[in-house]
């Protein structure tokens, strides 16, 4: 019972600080958009809104451990939850996919799509495997950006992007075999340090960026 | 184009832009309508240097290019 409880608050903090971090780099994103009026950053700013709302609202499950009247939404909160992460990397696979076809690049990662739709009838499992894919997508994409750009930042991003498919993954895993509680630990310990990652560019632009300096 | 001189005339702009001189000079209009750039007449010469604010919008520019090139997007 204790330790049941101490699982629910440290999720709960790990959801709340994954909500932080995705809504920041929406909030630097969404400042880019002013600026430059990028639809790549706007995508971005969505995809990442949407996943920290999605943070949020998996958040709300935990506290139906401290208010039990809250615990008769849980299913519905879980899923819906799951359905605004789930949008979120769509939108982030969608932006990498728009890249795609302006500079005509075949997406291999779309070739993995048939081999892992394949899931059992439960909404809450058909969007993990979703969210798996539109993450690997993200992936391999960045993959690719990286040996276009050579940027040591685009390969943490792939790295942290990496971890959240993991994480994604043990998620899938966690709704399968729900008697096994870490695996519910395990998948959002791995999601934050893969965020953890993300949320070093914002470091990085909040902390000063490139300088014009000498003749343009 | 820099931020101190005398600025560059259309003619150096046109060879490094390699563009038409109808597109560049709307494209001229609409910077120098925007605050970015400068636009000086000397001896019925047009010359145009960037402007403070045409160097603080470069700058922001290049972090978020930056920004969206770590996430492997194109801005």
């Amino acid at each position: 019972m204790v330790a049941d409880t101490n699982f629910a608050v440290i999720q709960d903090i790990l959801q709340f600080i994954g909500a932080f971090v995705s809504l920041s780099i929406a909030y630097v994103s969404f400042r880019g958009v002013r600026q430059t009026e990028s639809t790549s950053l706007l995508r971005l700013t969505t995809a990442f809104a949407f996943l920290g709302l999605g943070f949020l609202v998996e958040a709300i499950v935990g506290a139906s451990y401290y208010y039990p009247q809250l615990a008769m939404l849980t299913t519905t909160v879980v899923v819906a939850g799951l359905l605004l992460e789930t949008t979120g990397y769509f939108f982030l696979a969608f932006s990498h996919a728009i890249d795609v076809m302006i500079s005509k690049r075949l997406g291999y990662a779309l070739l993995v799509f048939p081999m892992i739709s394949l899931s059992g009838p439960q909404l809450s499992d058909i969007l993990s495997i979703l969210s798996f894919y539109f993450v690997l997508y993200g992936v391999v994409e960045t993959l690719f950006a990286y040996a276009r750009n050579r940027n040591p930042d685009t390969l943490l991003i792939a790295g942290g992007l990496a971890l959240i498919g993991m994480g994604t993954f043990i998620q899938w895993l966690s709704l399968l075999y729900f008697q096994v509680d870490v695996l519910s630990l395990v998948q959002i310990i791995t999601k934050e340090v893969g965020l953890m990652v993300l949320f070093i560019p914002v470091l990085n632009f909040t902390l000063g960026g490139k300088r014009i300096v000498g003749p343009v | 184009m820099n931020t101190e001189g005398e600025g560059v005339g259309i003619t150096t702009l046109l060879r490094k832009g390699n563009m038409s001189y109808t597109r560049m000079t709307k494209l001229l209009s609409e910077l120098v309508g925007a605050g970015l750039l400068l636009e000086m007449n000397q001896d019925k010469i047009s010359k145009y240097m960037i402007s403070d604010r045409g160097v603080q919008f470069l700058g922001a520019y290049h972090n978020f290019e930056n920004f969206a090139q770590s996430f492997g997007l194109r801005l």
